[in-house]
């Protein structure tokens, strides 16, 4: 078969193997119940001080109030924004540039030591840099979400689109396939597990671009609200913006996740048991349409 | 099963037809990798519609030889197929691997479909003959599975199904059946031979089993390692369709223990 076969390996949150889902649930819920039990024991008797470790109801407290004042909604939509379309930004233009790379040699040469100096160079020391050159809005921060997203996103797609495998390049060759043919037939749809191995990297990439942006200069974000409650030393709030971008980074994960799953069904066996049980009945209805005319012309 | 709509001579063959005409001409045909030989100076002709074995140890430039006829890599040398030289790929000649190389997110059918795909729109005339082939290489029934989904035997049946799409006249397979077990390999070389005799083409089977070679085909071009040459060319007289009887015949052990000297004096 083409292609890399780089799949379910690259995924984080992959279940562990020979468990049935209604056990697997549990054991993960019991865990979670054991956690906040030992947390909120710790707190209770006092084991540390309330300002690192609040008692979780405190947390829930403050998360409710957060939730029903309405703040976290609005902080929580200019971070996803942020990431988002830093997200989109920094992926496009990885995917981008490794599709011209991996088309023409030449540009792959000149600017592979660029993108590597690139990549080395830790990209939150350009935060302060880039509110002198863009401002304050939203603006720097899907910059700095950009330019950490676009790396994992160019490196996996010039991978898989550079190592399409021999034999199935002679034997499109062979067919008399032309270089279009050869990348959209071919090189891309083989690409896929990777480049989505990388999209899944750059997701929660987004997402320290967008915080990091937020703490250097913001005046709104999730980012600005943990630091604010920091400063105040309202540790239990800071705790519940925390969690919230927890379940934000799980969220935005669990969609990549579920597209990868969608776009790259030929690496999951219950979707391709799905898809070719519709096209055999899709094949057989159309027999049997068909077939009927026939059987009435016959009588 | 008939394939009757192939691109081919309208008029069944009789024995000794055009038989002596030449599908594949050779003339000091070499190619070097570098400062690497792979192959020196081959010069044979391989008749049409015959079934031929290129055997040799691996290193003698048999894969090699293989994709110079197919026209994947440019040659050194005089090269004709079909009477006219080769300076690339083309439709008549068509590929097998060793491995199925079929595309993972392609059903059976939509795999053997492609080399219509490639050359322009698939109409449902393309898609029953599609159907047709698969039937033909014994996969009625596993036309929308996924190669995910075969056994490396079905797989690989899925490839020869492919490669009958094409219709080419040239067959040129690389150890098709290599990577299977002894079992799979053995009954998938007896139906491609079948399956030869039915559409009438020129096939090529690179091996490197001497029994297997003189069990199949008609002649054997036995070539020798660094630098690749062709060590001779054995005839084959056997009558067919062969049944597996013949192996144990003095006649069938002589030719194979030539072939095995023939390969001893140059190695």
């Amino acid at each position: 078969m083409t292609g890399a076969q780089l799949d379910e390996s690259t995924t984080v949150l992959a279940p562990a193997a020979g468990s049935s889902w209604p056990a697997r649930i549990g054991l993960q819920v019991g865990a979670l119940v054991v956690v906040v039990g030992l947390w909120a024991l710790a707190a209770d008797r006092g084991w540390v001080s309330e300002r690192i470790l609040p008692p979780p109801l405190d947390v829930w407290r403050s998360f409710w109030n957060l939730l029903t004042d309405g703040i976290l909604f609005d902080h929580l939509g200019v971070t996803l924004w942020e990431v988002f379309a830093g997200f989109v930004l920094g992926s496009a233009g990885g995917f981008l540039i490794a599709v011209a790379g991996s088309l023409w040699v030449p540009f792959r040469r000149v600017i592979y030591p660029y993108m590597v100096a690139l990549q080395v160079t830790p990209r939150v020391a350009i935060a302060p840099l880039l509110f002198i050159w863009l401002g304050f809005g939203a603006f720097p921060k899907i910059v700095l979400a950009a330019t950490i997203c676009f790396f994992p996103v160019m490196i996996n797609t010039l991978t898989g689109l550079t190592i399409v495998d021999e034999e199935s390049d002679e034997l499109f060759r062979s067919l008399g396939a032309t270089r279009r043919q050869r990348f959209f037939r071919l090189a891309l749809p083989g690409a896929m597990p990777v480049i989505f191995a990388g999209l899944k990297t750059a997701i929660s990439l987004a997402l320290i671009g967008a915080i990091v942006g937020e703490f250097v200069s913001a005046q709104e974000g999730l980012g600005l609200l943990i630091q604010r409650f920091s400063f105040q030393l309202n540790s239990s709030a800071a705790y519940a913006v925390l969690l919230t971008l927890t379940a934000i980074g799980l969220a935005l994960y669990g969609l990549m996740e579920l597209i990868d799953r969608w776009v790259v069904f030929w690496n999951r066996d219950e979707r391709l048991a799905k898809r070719s049980e519709r096209a055999a009945a899709r094949n057989a209805r159309a027999k049997a349409a068909v077939a009927r005319p026939q059987r009435i012309s016959d009588q | 099963m008939s394939i009757d709509d192939r691109a081919g001579p309208e008029v069944p063959p009789t024995p000794g037809d055009d038989h002596a005409e030449a599908c594949v001409a050779a003339r000091n045909v070499g190619k070097r990798f570098g400062s690497v030989v792979a192959i020196e100076n081959a010069t044979f002709t391989i008749p049409n519609r015959h079934f031929t074995a290129v055997l040799g140890p691996s290193g003698c430039g048999k894969s090699t030889l293989l994709r110079l006829i197919a026209g994947l890599v440019p040659h050194e040398g005089e090269l004709d197929v079909k009477g006219q030289p080769v300076s690339g790929p083309r439709p008549d000649v068509g590929l097998m691997f060793q491995h199925p190389t079929l595309l993972p997110w392609r059903s059976a059918l939509e795999n053997v479909l492609l080399p219509t795909v490639i050359r322009g729109r698939v109409t449902d005339r393309d898609r029953e003959q599609a159907m047709q082939y698969l039937s033909l290489v014994g996969l009625e029934g596993f036309e929308f599975s996924y190669p995910r989904q075969l056994s490396g035997g079905m797989q690989q049946r899925t490839s020869l199904a492919r490669l009958l799409m094409t219709g080419a006249q040239v067959l040129l397979l690389d150890e098709p059946f290599g990577a299977l077990d002894e079992f799979t390999r053995e009954r998938l070389n007896l139906e491609l031979v079948r399956i030869h005799e039915e559409i009438e083409a020129t096939t090529l089977f690179v091996t490197h089993n001497i029994t297997e070679a003189v069990f199949l085909a008609d002649e054997i071009l036995v070539m020798t390692p660094r630098p690749g040459r062709l060590a001779g060319v054995v005839q084959v007289p056997f009558e067919r369709p062969r049944g597996i009887e013949l192996q144990r015949t003095t006649a069938f052990t002589d030719i194979v223990f030539d072939v095995r000297e023939m390969l001893g004096a140059a190695l």
